[in-house]
């Protein structure tokens, strides 16, 4: 029994042109007894920034509580919006506190960067996205992140599916068909589905039906 | 202390293959590379195997028990070529292979099978076993190291899960021969760019049924023609490379 | 081998459990209260090491009840339930965890809505239409699937529950005859007599 699928569950992330997406299942079980079809695993954590959160269910809760009070005292200290790259940080350095007694999670972020020619009035944007081990190890890749315990398939879909510069609504049927095809091959995984789209001037959520198997 | 000695007789080698049956024809293809941990002992160890005129095998799991089981076939199948004068149909290979395979249902061969070739009554096939001899028709199936990464991708693009068709249109139940040869290859691609135990070279054998042209082999450049019977089934072979790290 | 329900209706929380306490494979006790009710619109259903769960549903209580006398008004369900299941993810990573599973059920005055909440010795916490701990989860969750509906009036969801407790009884291998029921809606806590 693996600490990492008692619950089940899968996030992936995505980067398309001048938008990002960010998508997981709904399930969460006890091994292979499912308890809910509607258990969230990703949280926004600023307008232009969301997590996602795979892994023990309790540390699920446990650790969007801790990045929530971490988010809200830098925000306070700094007087600024946090950007992605340091929250990604902020999830990394939360994590390695734990080195020797992890929280058992592996954290997707996805996020809009803000570039330094932005200006108010013409505000410009860069697609993040970044994964983590769970001791925080960081991992920013270029075009998708998987992580839960479809990551294999997801890999394997994305992989075949995913190119560069997506617009926001063909980014968001590859995200959602490479995201149900994965977990409808994994048992763990699955139980309808939610994705989030984050362009430049809103965030697009959706949920979907999946298999209910 | 009493000494403890333990011998394992199996061992994993890695790869992974494919197969994917058309109306008339049935593509098998398998990677070259063949490996032990973290170690490649060989970039060429084919897994495809050409059993007869509308037949081929592909083998996968541990190498020295696949190399075993195509030469027990092959043998059994030059038997029944001498007993009969004429090659076994399809569907009775995929039950002779159940049979061999359950023969040693207790000392199984670790290996993986997947048959593709044309039935009798002309229609493209793909027969996956597991190592004990469980096996189902259909229409497609990955095993091997990659598995987990291309079934779901095959279910995707040839079954069209979670895809709904236009208003008014159905989703084709066999797709034609060049979009599988592109669909294999980006698979192999794919899998190759994320498993480190597949990569080297791609093997994809080409089975057409009589009468069906080779024309969805035109923009695959190196296909060659292996043997044809008189009946006009036809079995190519496309050799690509694959990426090599 | 301890089995609890949690059904969420119209307006409604119906929470039930065996009322057995043994030991090894002595029947201690057959009147066990295993639904405690932590405030005037909460019932907690706790199952699990026998010890723990009265020591860990006291401090719960008395907790909540604290919070009550501090800020004259009692936590709303939701609240509640975040706040246990810290105190179990806390207990979690300490040296003596509890192993306490939970069902948390309450009705919310502020917003009028009825809320169930799941909640496991790990500290998972999960708001669910209905739920069940221990084997009954395994053989009425599919019973729940079918027949559950949230608009159900009091009495539709007490047949759904005598269903569930039926198909324990005809299938577990321990007899559970006894159990305490108890409904929590608008108008706060009360124990429901049923004939199972």
């Amino acid at each position: 029994m693996s600490i990492m699928e008692l619950n089940g569950g899968s996030v992936i992330a995505m980067v398309g042109k001048d938008c990002v997406a960010i998508a997981s299942d709904l399930r969460l079980g006890n091994q292979a007894l499912s308890i809910s079809s509607n258990f969230q695993k990703i949280f926004p954590v600023t307008d232009r920034i969301y997590i996602g959160l795979p892994g023990l269910a309790s540390d699920v809760a446990t650790l969007r509580e801790r990045f929530r009070l971490r988010v809200n005292m830098y925000t306070i200290k700094e007087e600024r919006e946090l950007e992605p790259e340091t929250f990604a940080h902020l999830v990394s350095s939360t994590l390695y506190e734990k080195r020797f007694s992890p929280y058992f999670v592996e954290p997707v972020v996805a996020g809009l960067s803000k570039l330094p020619t932005s200006t108010p009035e013409s505000p410009k944007f860069k697609p993040f996205i970044c994964g983590t081990d769970l001791i925080g190890c960081l991992n920013f890749a270029k075009d998708f992140i998987v992580c839960g315990t479809a990551s294999e398939k997801l890999f394997g879909v994305a992989e075949g599916l995913w190119e560069p510069d997506l617009e926001p609504e063909d980014l968001f049927e590859t995200i959602s068909q490479t995201l149900l095809n994965a977990v409808d091959r994994d048992a763990f995984s699955g139980w309808g589905a939610v994705v989030h789209v984050l362009t430049p001037d809103k965030v697009i959520t959706r949920t979907l039906r999946g298999r209910m198997d | 202390m009493p000494q403890q000695r333990q011998f394992n007789p199996y061992s994993e080698n890695g790869g992974t293959i494919l197969a994917i049956a058309g109306a008339d024809f049935a593509v098998v293809a398998g990677d070259t590379r063949q490996s032990e941990g973290y170690s490649i002992q060989t970039r060429y160890a084919p897994k495809v195997f050409r059993l007869t005129d509308k037949a081929v095998l592909a083998v996968n799991g541990f190498a020295a028990d696949g190399n075993i089981l195509v030469k027990t076939v092959k043998q059994r199948l030059e038997w029944y070529r001498h007993a009969h004068a004429k090659d076994m149909p399809l569907r009775a290979i995929a039950r002779l292979i159940q049979t061999i395979l359950y023969a040693k249902r207790f000392f199984p061969y670790y290996v993986y099978n997947i048959l593709g070739g044309i039935e009798e009554d002309g229609t493209g096939a793909v027969y996956s076993f597991d190592p004990v001899g469980s096996y189902e028709r259909e229409a497609c199936r990955a095993a091997g190291a990659a598995q987990a990464l291309v079934q779901p991708f095959l279910d995707n693009q040839i079954y069209f899960k979670n895809q709904k068709p236009k208003p008014g249109q159905s989703h084709p139940t066999h797709l034609p021969l060049d979009h599988v040869l592109s669909l294999v290859i980006d698979s192999f691609t794919s899998a190759t760019e994320r498993h480190i135990e597949v990569g080297d070279g791609l093997e994809i054998y080409v089975v057409l049924a009589r009468g069906h042209s080779a024309q969805g082999l035109s923009n695959i450049p190196g296909a060659q023609e292996i043997s044809q019977t008189d009946e006009g089934e036809r079995v190519f072979v496309v050799r690509r490379d694959l990426k090599k790290d | 081998m301890e089995v609890q329900f949690g059904i969420v209706g119209k307006g409604y929380v119906i929470m039930a459990s065996d009322t057995n306490a043994g030991r090894s494979i002595v029947k201690m006790k057959t009147d066990e209260d295993k639904i405690k009710a932590l405030s005037p619109h909460l019932l907690m259903a706790a199952s699990g090491e026998p010890g723990d769960t009265v020591q860990f549903s006291e401090f719960i209580e008395r907790n909540l009840r604290l919070h009550h006398i501090r800020y004259t008004h009692p936590m709303r369900p939701q609240s509640a339930a975040s706040w246990i299941r810290r105190a179990l993810a806390d207990s979690l990573r300490s040296r003596k965890p509890y192993s306490v599973n939970l069902l948390v059920g309450g009705y919310d005055a502020s917003t009028d809505s009825p809320h169930l909440y799941w909640l496991d010795y790990l500290g998972t916490l999960v708001e669910v239409p209905f739920a069940a701990h221990g084997y009954g989860a395994y053989f009425c969750l599919s019973l729940l699937d079918r027949y559950h509906n949230p608009e159900a009036n009091l009495e539709e969801g007490l047949e759904t529950l005598k269903r569930c407790v039926r198909e324990v009884q005809k299938r577990l291998i321990v007899g559970l005859p006894d159990w305490k029921i108890k409904v929590v809606d608008k108008d706060g806590v009360r124990e429901i007599n049923l004939d199972l």
